[in-house]
């Protein structure tokens, strides 16, 4: 029998050709690494409108004229910070939304201390959340205004609009978790035996640092192997160079939760999922999520390990609103704000969505009162899209 | 022998005793005697010179009533058997001292034969996966108890909190080697996988020509294995566990450092929390004052 043939004379050509090239990457490498990079992340001008204690208000310069009547409102997660969606230009959420004529605010939730650790969710929305969108409203006279949020900012603005429903034109939720009850992804696996309690009375605040060392932990391979490979890849090209110099600039400028926040919501959410069965309390209160009568556009990510389909779909089919819709984006936590093919779907379809209910009145999306206090999957069937995108960065 | 009779070195010590009594006796005299010794001194001067002349005089009185005593027909026949008692004494004292060392020295080579029996229980030949836990049970069988040693004294606090301290850290050290350990396995699984992999291939003769290939086969393995990892109860426990000792020595460390900080002029953590806790509250009360103002 003949035995099979290596090819070790073409391996050790491929080798070869190889070294070469990574020889020769290396040379222009070094050129590129000291040479003057551009590494700067939010640069889409804004000035702050608002501000109280560490939390901020960006009010972005429009660059187009506004062609919406109301003002859209983005809350961005307490984890890592709102530069992701205006990390350079070309791949820019913000800058989407301003050339599509949105007047966009966008809120800085700023770098907390331990003088924040006593901070609840209650404070977050009921308290800083609150006053902003009385602050737009009150500065656009109006009585509503669209609301986008993102991860657990996303979840923030479900709990908002059920509790303030009446300032709430529309709902733009994006990989924001809702339910919590899913193994999916890890992170829902290991919160459930974190003994919160202990950290939060050790820690304080939770240190963003060791929240990061988490999320690099569910996919090491990945992120902190396969990631830096590739960077060896694509040194000795500049622009990708400050690219991926921008994109680790913004997932490691990671400020503290603070403790009180990251307790009630690691007890309340990812252990005991009160949210999606309407039981949370919060400030006293409880959010009903059956309150959220205004439109809801829903958007998460197919290969989101953070925040997985089954954290977020469940969301159109437990709130009042008769308009929802749920779309699916093939793509990641991070992809679908970064990528530059989501750059060409995520926004546009935002803007769309916002545009076609920017004229919209109250009564135009309030249930006829029989159907009200029905969960949404009784008055109709939920509209779901999905949207096809490969390039996770 | 006569009582009467002494002996030659008994005379000789004797007369030496009186002489040094009679000597020392006329030199306190001559002291007190001395013109001005007395005279240019304070009030507080004088009390503390009367007060060490009678220590002095009470000290020469024992002395010589000492030597008195011995002097005594008989007296210096009981000195010498006392003086012939030391050696006997000192061997006793030195066999109880011997004693509790060996007994202690006892108690260290059983500790150590039994660390020998715990790692036996783990088998050592599989080394890598139990030496994690066979070390933390040897420590807190046989070494954490010197350090949670009940502490004594004024100081009994500090101590006790300087021993728990380094308990932690010491338990801290190894759920982190254990912890990394755990998260380096996938590596090796990982490693062994390709291997094999890489032999079938040759054997089936399609081994890739670029090593690029190689790369990517050996990390969509080590993805695969790490997904495995972290879903197993296994490594949750691990996780837990490694989070659990961590925060309790950065507990057991801060009160530590809190006992330093006291002597310091400066406000410790237990300060600032209380500070906080009652910043966060009255500026939660006056924000909600503020409101109901704005809507009156």
């Amino acid at each position: 029998m003949e035995s099979p043939k290596i090819p070790v004379d073409l391996i050790l050509a491929k080798l070869s050709e190889e070294a070469e090239k990574v020889q020769e990457r290396v040379k222009k490498a070094s050129d590129v690494l000291l040479g003057p990079l551009d590494t700067e992340i939010a640069t889409t001008p804004y000035e702050i409108v608002y501000q109280e204690d560490r939390v901020k208000l960006k009010h972005y310069k429009p660059i187009a004229e506004i062609q919406f009547k109301t003002p859209l409102l983005v809350v961005y997660a307490l984890i890592n910070r709102e530069t992701m969606l205006d990390l350079q230009p070309g791949r820019s959420v913000v800058q989407s939304f301003l050339n599509a004529g949105i007047d966009l605010y966008m809120i800085d939730w700023g770098y907390p201390t331990r003088k924040d650790k006593y901070l609840t969710i209650d404070d977050h929305v009921n308290g800083y959340m609150d006053n902003i969108v009385d602050f737009v409203l009150q500065k656009h006279n109006l009585p509503r205004l669209h609301l986008m949020g993102i991860c657990m900012g996303g979840t923030f603005c479900v709990i908002y609009s059920a509790l303030h429903p009446e300032k709430v034109k529309t709902l733009v939720t994006t990989v924001a978790p809702t339910n919590f009850d899913t193994d999916q992804g890890l992170l829902h696996i290991w919160m459930k035996d974190v003994d919160v309690d202990r950290m939060v009375d050790t820690f304080g605040n939770m240190p963003g640092d060791l929240m990061n060392f988490g999320f690099l932990l569910l996919n090491p391979a990945r992120l902190m192997i396969d990631k830096y490979v590739g960077f060896l890849e694509i040194m000795d090209n500049k622009e990708l160079v400050e690219n991926f110099i921008r994109m680790e600039k913004w997932i490691f400028d990671s400020p503290d939760v603070p403790g009180e926040t990251f307790r009630q919501f690691v007890k309340d959410c990812y252990q005991k999922n009160l949210l999606i069965q309407s039981k949370m309390d919060v400030g006293g209160r409880l959010v009903d999520l059956r309150k959220i009568t205004m439109p809801v556009l829903n958007i998460y990510g197919r290969f989101d390990h953070l925040v997985p389909p089954g954290a977020c779909e469940l969301l159109t089919s437990k709130v009042g609103s008769k308009d929802t819709e749920d779309v699916c984006i093939e793509t990641g936590h991070i992809g679908i704000y970064v990528s530059s093919k989501c750059q060409k779907e995520f926004a546009p379809k935002i803007i769309k969505w916002l545009k076609e209910r920017d004229d919209l009145v109250k009564e135009d999306f309030i249930a006829p009162k029989k159907e009200r206090g029905k969960t949404k999957a009784h008055l109709k069937r939920p509209k779901k899209v999905v949207i096809e995108s490969g390039d996770e960065p | 022998m006569n009582q009467n009779e002494k002996s030659a070195p008994e005379t000789l010590l004797s007369d030496w005793m009186k002489t040094t009594a009679e000597f020392w006796g006329s030199v306190t005299k001559m002291w007190l005697g001395v013109p001005g010794a007395s005279e240019s001194l304070t009030q507080s001067e004088e009390a503390i010179k009367s007060r060490i002349q009678e220590s002095w005089e009470s000290t020469l009185k024992m002395w010589q009533s000492i030597f008195l005593t011995l002097r005594e027909p008989g007296g210096m026949d009981v000195f010498f058997k006392g003086i012939n008692a030391v050696p006997e004494i000192v061997l006793r004292m030195a066999k109880t001292g011997w004693d509790g060392y060996f007994h202690l020295q006892q108690q260290w080579l059983e500790r150590v034969g039994r660390i020998g029996q715990r790692t036996e229980v783990y088998k050592f030949e599989d080394l890598d996966q139990n030496v994690f836990k066979a070390w933390t049970e040897i420590y807190e069988k046989e070494f954490k108890q010197f350090l949670t040693v009940p502490q004594l004294g004024l100081t009994r606090y500090y101590q006790e909190r300087m021993g728990v301290t380094m308990d932690k850290f010491n338990l801290f050290q190894a759920a982190m080697a254990e912890f990394f350990r755990m998260l380096f396995l996938p590596m090796e699984k990982a490693y062994r996988v390709i291997q094999e992999k890489i032999g079938e291939l040759t054997k089936e003769g399609k081994l890739p020509e670029d090593p690029k290939e190689y790369y990517h086969m050996w990390l969509k393995i080590l993805e695969g294995h790490y997904i495995i990892l972290f879903k197993s109860p296994e490594y949750t426990r691990v996780l837990s566990n490694t989070l659990d000792v961590m925060e309790e020595f950065l507990v057991a460390r801060q009160r530590m450092l809190q006992d330093m900080i006291q002597t310091l002029p400066v406000p410790s953590d237990r300060d600032m929390e209380d500070l906080y806790k009652e910043l966060y509250l009255l500026k939660k009360k006056v924000k909600e004052i503020e409101k109901r103002v704005d809507k009156v």
